[in-house]
């Protein structure tokens, strides 16, 4: 009896079909989503981050600032400090968007996403932290908070506000804005550096009012 | 083969040579032995096969002489390498030059070296993040702790491989015998991270690391 084989040069549309299912999408939204699978299980679906790893809201930061910060963990000028224990968990993954377009693209992924607001969680003095933010914050992070891109200061309104105080005091001890080369980074640790933790609480409670 | 960097480097790979060896002349033998057998008394015309309980002595020599052959090279494979188990990971050096501390976290390792002090928990300590500096023709011992999950250091020019375990400090020890830059990894899976959680050891001779810990300790370290 006279067996039925697929014959070889039918089965070759199905392998192309197969290798174009493993190529990377060019760079974009599509391959932006895709890079985001790794982001996901600490910053979560939505962006909307998990305080319980200090992994903070991303979703909705402009694609500019996303990016200068993806290269910021590549370069080591974030994410190589012994104290900064998430920074440490970041950079490995900033390094892994190797390829030509992973990380415009996943910015570009990111800012797209719907912003979302946290709640408060700190009980700074909104009223003595006004004062503070007026004097010196309101010159790159604008008077609403919602940042200049020109002198590359993101929004901070849609942060956790831990994840700001946070940071505050990884600039003040060197873990970010140390390296020369990172200008702007730089501008900022000198902003911070005799600021005291409860004028970081405070300042940043003055931020919450700005919703 | 990548270098041996260690006091102890060629010590393991001679125990993994000498189990190679062994257990390659055993594995030749053996199939060897089969095929010539499967050969040998393969089907032929007139000639009916034979039952075999495998009692005759004939027949059994076969299995006994080779069985005890190689118990005798397992006891050869257990000397050495009990003896290389104890020397690298059994006993610490009573004269070790200085401690170091190895942290791992997901997905990163922080090395906490002694300062110009050469005493470690004091306020001149150097912390690095994936860069440890040390000095050849110097006895290390270190002290390995974990943050989070389980991860495992590992110097494959020094041919050492340690768990590291959240709750616990685990002791080990090394002594570099050559300068130069080198691979550290992690080599226990801890997370999506793990693919990436390399870092680099800097054996340098005793001006190259007085120099490191001078310009470290001002903060101008690369």
């Amino acid at each position: 009896m006279a067996r039925h084989r697929t014959p070889s040069l039918a089965r070759l549309p199905l392998l192309a079909l197969l290798l174009v299912g493993c190529a990377t999408p060019p760079p974009g939204m599509e391959r932006g989503a895709e890079l985001f699978e790794t982001c996901q299980p600490c910053h979560g679906a939505n962006g909307e981050g998990t305080p319980d790893i200090q992994a903070p809201a991303i979703a909705g930061l402009p694609q500019w600032y996303i990016e200068a910060q993806l290269t910021s963990f590549q370069q080591g000028w974030r994410g190589k400090h012994a104290d900064d224990l998430p920074g440490l968990r970041m950079r490995p993954m900033a390094v892994t968007l190797n390829r030509e377009g992973d990380v415009p693209s996943v910015a570009q992924y990111v800012a797209a996403l719907a912003a979302i607001f946290p709640a408060s969680t700190l009980h700074g003095n909104a009223g003595a932290g006004a004062a503070q933010y007026e004097q010196v914050c309101v010159t790159c992070h604008g008077a609403d908070g919602r940042g200049n891109e020109l002198l590359r200061a993101p929004p901070i309104l849609q942060l956790h506000d831990w994840y700001l105080v946070q940071e505050l005091q990884n600039f003040r001890v060197g873990a970010r804005g140390a390296n020369p080369a990172d200008t702007w980074g730089v501008t900022m640790r000198a902003n911070t550096v005799v600021m005291s933790d409860q004028a970081m609480q405070d300042v940043i409670a003055y931020v919450q009012t700005l919703r | 083969m990548i270098p041996q960097a260690s006091t102890y480097a060629a010590s393991i790979d001679n125990v993994i040579l000498l189990i190679a060896v062994l257990v390659g002349f055993w594995f030749i033998a053996a199939e060897g032995m089969f095929f010539w057998l499967i050969w040998r008394f393969r089907a032929k015309e007139g000639v009916k096969s034979e039952y075999l309980e495998g009692h005759e002595p004939h027949v059994k020599k076969w299995i006994t002489w080779p069985h005890s052959l190689v118990l005798v090279c397992d006891v050869f494979i257990i000397i050495g390498a009990v003896q290389v188990w104890y020397n690298v990971k059994q006993r610490l050096p009573d004269d070790a030059d200085a401690t170091i501390r190895i942290i791992g976290q997901q997905w990163a390792w922080t090395f906490q070296h002694p300062g110009a002090d050469n005493d470690l928990d004091t306020a001149d300590d150097i912390f690095t993040v994936d860069d440890l500096h040390v000095e050849v023709d110097r006895t290390y011992i270190f002290q390995l702790q974990s943050r989070d999950v389980l991860h495992s250091f590992s110097v494959p020019v020094f041919r050492i491989k340690q768990d590291a375990i959240p709750g616990r400090s685990i002791m080990g020890w090394f002594e570099p015998t050559q300068t130069g830059e080198y691979d550290v990894q992690c080599v226990e899976i801890c997370g999506i991270g793990h693919g990436v959680m390399a870092a680099r050891i800097h054996i340098e001779d005793a001006q190259q690391h007085a120099d490191w810990i001078r310009s470290a300790s001002t903060g101008t370290a690369q």
